[in-house]
């Protein structure tokens, strides 16, 4: 079971994204734990997590993610393009592959 | 724009952001302010209920007895007392989880304490008070007064969360302020031991501040933070040109992809809420409504469909646009635009790093806003005094907003569609350089 958590602003839009990220994990019939935060929330969200993905609006923390979770998982920005047109598919691939490696 | 310049201001603005968003202070308010939104919430839904609903002269006072509907009333005061009238002390509270959260503190609990207990510290326990008709006044004693702990103290509790968190943490984690114990001592013993000074120190110390305060200047805690600090920032930052300024830089932020809360969040809206809480007072009190700008009324009238109010854009799309990609973007935002969240077209389209669709993107908000103002200073329309949650659909939310004004939705509307026409010139542009550059 791979957990992948998605941080933005308020944890809103990513929301949208996560619906369908599991819509095409049931279609590729993956087991997949995924879950929307604020960036307020990432400090009590990202140990269950084994990747952060992080809304494009919130690219900017980036470092300070990676300072919070010590380089213990990866953290990655999600393609814009990906995530404007809630892509799940897409970015589904890119967070499991990054997790394998 | 080439790629290496885009790149260029892209990293300029990012590098703003980042700082701005890594600043812990800043990020432990904006943090805080999202902790106690619900609260704020829970206010605007009780002053709706209380003084639209059971108002005893409103429409309900032909259905059941007014003398009855105030008695109702007393639940939605109880809630305002919970909610409005200490909001101060909830901001201080969760301004100091979030400052030890964001310092990977430990403890939380013990500079939660200090800070409540450094709050009323710092704040008189007395009131003034003269029986009508009366010209003595009479000061009472024991009493905790909502004005300190209401919304007009607010500063006092972000600077008191912020000034005592910091300083007990650097206390407590200063090894001469420790006690040590030696022996067969369970930790938790020694933990209690090893805050207890931190804790005296801390407290002492405000309380001293505070006395020196009043006996050199004869001035409280909150008379300095109000007259120094809240008065000349908020006339700044809620009056019309430094309201419509600060909003167009988080906006223009937003137009190279960084989200609008990293301006706004930390610079704008303390302000904004210390309004909106000074408006719901004032509207369940019968006074005078005090601000025009403040946090709904930014939602309300500058946020419809998401930042930029980018509803009128999709609508554009559907109605004018020649492009089935675009259109096809737009019917996927169209759900999460009717509950005000712009992501999906703002990187979806994109209108990030498209100069012709930033232009009225940052334009858009200015020119709602301002019709917005000048109708409510003029009467058109009734006042925002209710914080509505920000995912209210528009033309619901200017109702309710305004404490059921109608009118307040017909303007929602027409901005709507005026601003349809405001980013329809710059739609046609983009469409004819992208078709361009296809050939």
């Amino acid at each position: 079971m791979k957990n992948i958590l998605l941080v933005c602003n308020q944890g809103m839009s990513t929301s949208f994204l996560v619906e369908k990220m599991k819509q095409a994990a049931k279609e590729k019939s993956t087991e997949v734990n995924i879950w929307a935060v604020s960036d307020a929330e990432l400090h009590e969200n990202w140990e269950n997590a084994d990747i952060v993905l992080l809304g494009p609006q919130v690219g900017y923390l980036k470092s300070n993610t990676e300072k919070v979770v010590g380089n213990s998982i990866p953290v990655t920005v999600i393609d814009f393009v990906d995530y404007g047109r809630v892509n799940g598919a897409a970015v589904l691939k890119t967070a499991l592959e990054m997790i394998e490696e | 724009m080439n790629n290496s310049t885009k790149q260029g201001i892209a990293d300029r603005f990012a590098f703003v952001a980042q700082k701005l968003g890594a600043q812990i202070h800043l990020r432990s308010l904006r943090d805080a302010f999202a902790s106690i939104m619900p609260f704020m919430i829970l206010a605007g839904f009780m002053t709706l209920i209380n003084y639209v609903i059971l108002e005893p002269t409103g429409f309900m006072g032909n259905l059941v007895h007014p003398d009855t509907l105030t008695t109702w009333q007393s639940i939605g005061v109880s809630i305002a007392n919970g909610t409005l009238n200490i909001m101060t002390l909830l901001v201080a509270v969760a301004i100091s989880y979030h400052l030890c959260v964001n310092r990977g503190y430990k403890n939380v609990i013990a500079p939660i304490l200090v800070v409540l207990s450094t709050m009323i510290v710092v704040t008189p326990l007395t009131t003034t008070f003269s029986p009508e008709g009366s010209t003595e006044s009479f000061i009472i004693s024991n009493v905790i007064p909502v004005s300190y702990t209401s919304a007009s103290g607010m500063f006092v509790g972000i600077i008191v969360g912020l000034l005592a968190t910091d300083l007990f943490i650097k206390l407590s984690s200063n090894k001469k302020m420790q006690i040590n114990i030696s022996g067969n001592i369970p930790p938790a013993v020694i933990k209690s031991f090893n805050v207890l000074i931190p804790i005296m120190v801390n407290v002492i110390i405000f309380a001293v501040a505070s006395f020196l305060l009043n006996q050199l200047l004869n001035m409280d805690f909150n008379t300095l933070i109000s007259t120094i600090i809240t008065k000349p920032l908020s006339y700044v930052t809620t009056s019309l040109p430094g309201f419509l300024l600060i909003t167009s830089i988080a906006n223009l932020f937003f137009g190279f992809g960084i989200h609008q809360a990293v301006i706004s969040g930390a610079l704008l809206d303390p302000f904004l809420l210390q309004n909106m809480q000074d408006n719901m007072l004032a509207y369940a009190n019968h006074q005078e409504i005090p601000h025009i700008i403040n946090m709904a009324f930014k939602d309300t009238f500058a946020v419809m469909g998401g930042s930029g109010n980018t509803i009128s854009l999709l609508i554009a799309i559907f109605i004018f646009s020649r492009r089935k990609d675009y259109k096809d973007i737009s019917k996927m935002s169209l759900t999460p635009s009717i509950f005000n969240i712009s992501e999906p077209i703002i990187f979806g389209l994109p209108i990030v790093f498209n100069p012709m669709l930033i232009i009225p993107f940052v334009l858009a908000p200015i020119f709602s806003l301002t019709v917005a103002y000048f109708a409510t200073a003029v009467g058109l329309i009734n006042h925002v005094v209710v914080q509505t949650p920000w995912t209210t659909p528009p033309i619901i939310s200017g109702f309710l907003a305004t404490g059921g004004d109608w009118r307040a939705s017909v303007l929602q509307l027409l901005i709507i569609i005026i601003t349809v026409f405001i980013y329809l010139p710059f739609l046609k542009v983009d469409e004819r350089v992208s078709a361009m550059q296809h050939k």
